[in-house]
């Protein structure tokens, strides 16, 4: 296994990107134009969030590590689970959920995803079975217990699929987490997007013994390191590991190497902390998974510069409509905190249920305290 | 009349997760060593042969996971019981319980909702010391987005189980070890007891007492002594914490002027006070004595047969305190 690590891909220089042969030129150029209108929606939110000051919510923007999004859009299907990390956009997306729905979430608009309540962090979209969350490992280990249903369903095709950052690799919940995957054997696909830093903490400062990907070998999770902006390798590495999930109900753990442009959280430049060298971030910049896909399908002549303009123009007008449907959408009104926070309705138990009452107990009945263990 | 028999808690346990099991595939259970004969003493022994292994899970000792698990399946279609032989290892599942299940109906603005039943014991007495006692409902229900109940009899364990696996959920059921062998007439078809919905188990006219979970039964002895004094209590047992039945406490207080809370939790913060809250700040009732709150010293519990003994309510101390709160 080639090994890899934040310390030596730095080394690489100018990465060397190829088209695999025989690669679909429709589908490549669909992970291209779903990884273009990833980054260009995150750089206008970016751009709108301050100093408008208008989305009121913490934003922890993905540019820079868009092809992991971009695979998963074509490869997973309607019924599978996806939880995502706070780092939600790319993976809300890939599920197919509406974009006009995540602007108007960070406005806090009824409108929204989760109606203006969760924000960038907690983002969801029930009907595709999207679900993302703030703590760290917390979306990874709820990801075991789709995987556990879905597992008891013999005729379901369907898998769980987490992403998740490095930094998630150091909560004790996520060693349970992988424990129970590689006892159980169950179909669930976990992506590490290894971008070396958890908020300004390199993964040296962090974490001992070996990488992730061998860590999880040791509890029998079968897994792969790759340069993760490299969208023809990550999608190949993840359709073959897709593809077994489904078939033979294993688990897997692919460690996609991968380096986040935009500040951890936005909208303050966090580059002034002087954690990432200069060196490295031009590297980055220079080899990021649209720089690197724009260059090579052009060079193969899958698309043409005037190409990629119209579909930049038209990812420019879509992202205008979601702005303003964002912007003209109203704010929740607040009808019941209870109701919000609890479901009094059972509607199974009213059908499966019968109501039964009794006062009366028995105070006189000898009992001998229970002992020991 | 209903068919029934006369049931331990802890068999009555037994029976409404083996209806439930029987009356939806979707029913699961997980807990440590909840697939031996011994079954985390008698609840869910049995389970494992009539259900088998794919619904009856022995868990490895992973709280944190288990109980994130159980959201998991849920959204995949699941309902979940999750068992915990101690409360107290339990609490190693606290970030799932106040950052994931707790929050999940909210954060979807109600569109998804996750049936999720955890079922925590409280051991106590014969030494189980700091380690195994500590009974935590306060904490849960100072939580908002999950119901908690804590059931003193074997009739409203069996009726908050069932009604807490059909519904949508999530909720925490305190259960004290105590009660797990005392018998009760016990419905033998399934049926539900409602959240929200306190039961007066003695009516009286002096004193309202409310007593939770383990010391109901305290509470009941207490009365009984008390008769022969010429005092009458009035016993309200809420059976749930979240949501609180405000207004029967309410109407029993209207009556008696006098409150008083027996709570088997520590007595800063918690459900005593809370409820001695509730029911004074809402309207001038004109008590006649000042509420009174019987409740664990804010101590740890001590193993040593001696100290347990200072350190735990029984019918005899309820029966002193409302003495003295009457003499005054």
């Amino acid at each position: 296994m080639k090994k890899f690590s934040h310390k030596n891909i730095s080394k690489i220089g100018k990465y060397k990107i190829k088209i695999p042969k025989r690669f679909d030129k429709k589908l490549a150029n669909r992970l291209f134009r779903f990884m273009l209108r990833l980054r260009i929606c995150e750089l206008y939110l970016e751009k709108e969030y301050h100093p408008a000051d208008q989305m009121k919510c913490p934003v922890h923007f993905c540019v820079g590590e868009e092809a992991i999004p971009a695979v998963l859009n074509e490869l997973l299907i309607e019924e599978d689970f996806l939880f995502s990390h706070h780092r939600s956009h790319g993976y809300y997306l890939a599920k197919n959920a509406p974009m006009k729905k995540l602007f108007a979430e960070l406005y806090g608009k009824s409108s929204g995803a989760n109606s203006g309540i969760a924000g960038s962090m907690d983002l969801s979209y029930t009907k595709k079975n999207f679900f993302a969350g703030a703590i760290l490992s917390g979306a990874a280990s709820i990801a075991i217990g789709a995987a556990l249903s879905l597992s008891l369903k013999p005729k379901s095709k369907a898998i769980a699929v987490t992403g998740f950052g490095d930094g998630a690799t150091e909560e004790g919940l996520f060693w349970e987490t992988i424990n129970y995957a590689g006892l159980k054997k169950l179909p669930i696909l976990f992506i590490c997007e290894n971008n070396n830093y958890s908020t300004y903490a390199p993964q040296s400062k962090r974490q001992a013994g070996m990488s992730i990907a061998e860590r999880v070998r040791s509890f029998g999770v079968d897994s792969k390191q790759v340069f993760g902006n490299d969208v023809f390798i990550v999608y190949q590495e993840l359709k073959k590991a897709i593809t077994k999930a489904r078939k033979s109900r294993t688990p897997f753990l692919l460690e996609a190497f991968t380096y986040r442009q935009s500040s951890h959280v936005g909208p303050p430049n966090d580059e002034k902390v002087k954690y990432k060298s200069k060196k490295e971030i031009k590297f980055w910049k220079k080899n990021c998974p649209v720089a690197l896909s724009e260059r090579v399908l052009l060079m193969k002549n899958f698309l043409k510069k005037t190409d990629i303009n119209v579909i930049k123009s038209e990812i420019k007008k879509e992202i205008k409509s979601c702005f303003d449907y964002a912007k003209n959408s109203e704010y929740p009104s607040l009808n019941s905190w209870d109701d919000l926070n609890l479901s009094h309705n059972s509607p199974l138990a009213d059908k499966l249920l019968l109501d039964l009452d009794k006062t009366d107990f028995d105070i006189e009945q000898q009992t001998e305290v229970s002992k020991g263990f | 009349m209903e068919k029934s028999k006369r049931i331990s808690y802890s068999q009555a346990i037994n029976d409404a997760t083996s209806q439930a099991m029987k009356m939806s595939k979707d029913v699961i259970i997980m807990g440590q060593l909840i697939d031996y004969s011994s079954g985390v003493f008698g609840t869910t022994s049995g389970l494992i042969n009539k259900f088998g292994e794919k619904r009856v899970k022995d868990f490895p000792a992973a709280e944190s996971l288990m109980t994130q698990a159980g959201v998991g399946a849920a959204l995949a279609g699941q309902r979940v019981l999750l068992v915990h032989i101690r409360i107290d290892f339990m609490i190693y599942s606290l970030d799932s319980i106040v950052n994931w299940l707790s929050m999940w109906r909210f954060k979807s603005n109600r569109e998804s909702n996750v049936p999720v039943v955890i079922r925590a014991i409280v051991g106590r007495g014969w030494g189980q010391g700091p380690q195994h006692s500590k009974s935590l409902h306060a904490w849960f229900a100072h939580l908002p987005g999950i119901k908690v109940a804590i059931p003193a009899t074997a009739f409203d364990a069996k009726g908050l189980l069932l009604e807490s696996i059909f519904s949508e959920g999530p909720s925490i059921i305190i259960e004290h070890r105590s009660l797990f062998n005392l018998k009760d007439i016990v419905p033998n078809r399934p049926y539900r007891v409602r959240y929200g919905k306190a039961i007066v188990r003695r009516k009286g006219n002096d004193v309202t007492l409310v007593a939770i979970g383990c010391n109901v039964i305290d509470a009941l002895k207490a009365a009984k002594i008390l008769k022969k004094d010429g005092i009458d209590i009035e016993v309200v047992d809420p059976r749930t914490l979240t949501p609180l039945d405000r207004e029967t406490i309410n109407k029993s207080v209207k009556k008696t002027k006098r409150l008083v809370v027996v709570d088997p939790g520590w007595e800063s913060f918690g459900a005593a006070s809370e409820i001695i809250t509730s029911v004074t700040t809402r309207q001038n009732l004109h008590l006649i004595s000042n509420p009174l709150r019987i409740t664990l010293p804010d101590s740890h519990t001590p193993m040593s047969l001696a100290l347990e003994e200072k350190y735990y309510i029984n019918a005899q101390k309820i029966v002193n305190k409302i003495k003295k709160l009457l003499k005054k």
